[in-house]
């Protein structure tokens, strides 16, 4: 954990006093604080908007109900992703993981706020992590995306570090395989590595 | 000079620490090695130029369209609201799979008492008897009689008029008779004295009385 993690960690643990004490003000700074990078972890779960705000709201619902009962056994933030973790796949069970058809939103979107750079990019990450099992994709976006140890993952997604590792091999011996060719490159050699 | 098995290893070792020295998480020897090791190694460098490109479109913001304003005012006004919350969810008709449930339960419950009725009004008047089972009780004071073969059926009536016997049962495998006094002329203890003291009557024996 860097400077700059523990600093985020301990703003984050001041915020939650203040919600056990029930300061709305404290809520909104960390909603405002999470909402980006939630809707982030979550749309690798679902494409569905309705659906990830629904689990965003659960998600900081139960934190506010439960700032008080937070131990600091973890970081702030691997408690919170692991609620979203745990209410996200609950959403999928009720709701079903179809994607919305919000393909015309999106593309607005790219066209108003994304270089073509971002785009091309986008377009490579979803077509390499479409290959891949929704564990592997959630153990990508937790380690390379959210900046979370394996340790971190262990803890989010209530598995052994083992079992974390195993999902981060297969993921990335999947991508170093796909994703050259996705970007019209030969792929690596495909050798086992530990 | 390096072995082909110590450059292998390398590889491997560089392979498991590209994530942590990406995300600035790794110690800086590591992060040092690595550099090294990225220097000699085109074939790590390929897969840490991917890695990088991985990391840096993981880190793009998410093109789900979210208004955070707005989903936080949602969220507030549900914690405004908790007891309303609360009260509907609590109100709330309950699913199709707990009204299944509690229908499956009741249809049990019925079809469990409907047996239950039905084995206890058979058990009062039970058609058949297994041998493990006791006899049906035998009326007060009666006495089981057993007349000898050469006992003539005229002078085994005449006794059991004269003592005002009645035959309740019988005879059955070893040839006893159950009879009961008819009327309240004699006690039982005098009947059977009469009775064993009779010619012809090899036996009589007071019938005891089970529950």
């Amino acid at each position: 954990m860097n400077d700059a993690d523990i600093d985020a960690d301990a703003t984050d643990r001041i915020l939650l006093q203040r919600m056990a004490s029930g300061d709305r003000t404290a809520l909104a700074v960390l909603y405002r604080s999470y909402h980006g990078r939630l809707c982030r972890f979550l749309s690798r779960l679902t494409r569905r908007a309705d659906v990830i705000e629904e689990v965003i709201n659960d998600c900081l619902w139960i934190t506010w109900q439960k700032a008080g009962s937070f131990h600091g056994d973890s970081r702030v933030s691997t408690w919170i992703i692991g609620i979203a973790y745990r209410c996200g796949l609950k959403a999928l069970r009720q709701h079903g993981d179809e994607p919305m058809e919000d393909d015309a939103l999106s593309e607005d979107r790219f066209l108003s706020h994304n270089p073509d750079e971002d785009r091309e990019l986008r377009d490579w990450l979803a077509k390499g992590l479409n290959r891949l099992s929704t564990d592997q994709r959630v153990v990508i976006e937790l380690v390379y995306g959210l900046g979370h140890t394996l340790d971190d993952v262990a803890v989010i997604m209530q598995c052994p570090v083992g079992t974390v590792k195993a999902r981060l091999f297969h993921a990335r011996v999947k991508l170093r395989n796909t994703l050259p060719l996705l970007a019209g490159e030969s792929p690596m050699r495909n050798e086992s590595a530990s | 000079m390096k072995s082909p098995s110590d450059i292998d290893m390398d590889c491997a070792r560089a392979w498991d620490a590209m994530p942590w020295v990406l995300q600035h998480s790794a110690t800086p020897a590591l992060d040092e090695w690595l550099t090294q090791h990225l220097a000699q190694c085109a074939s790590c460098r390929a897969e840490f130029a991917q890695q990088s490109r991985l990391r840096r479109a993981l880190s793009l913001p998410s093109d789900i369209p979210l208004d955070a304003n707005a989903g936080l005012r949602r969220l507030l006004a549900r914690v405004d609201a908790p007891d309303t919350e609360e009260i509907s969810r609590r109100s709330r008709p309950p699913s199709w799979l707990t009204r299944a449930l509690v229908a499956a339960v009741l249809v049990q419950a019925l079809g469990i008492g409907v047996l239950g009725a039905k084995l206890w009004l058979e058990s009062a008047h039970p058609a058949y008897r297994t041998l493990s089972q006791n006899v049906m009780p035998a009326p007060a004071g009666a006495i089981h009689v057993v007349p000898d073969e050469s006992m003539k059926v005229a002078e085994w009536n005449a006794l059991l008029h004269s003592l005002h016997l009645q035959v309740v049962g019988g005879p059955n495998d070893v040839g006893a008779y159950t009879v009961v006094p008819a009327g309240a002329a004699a006690t039982s203890n005098d009947i059977l004295q009469k009775l064993r003291g009779t010619q012809g009557i090899r036996l009589a024996e007071p019938v005891a009385v089970t529950q």
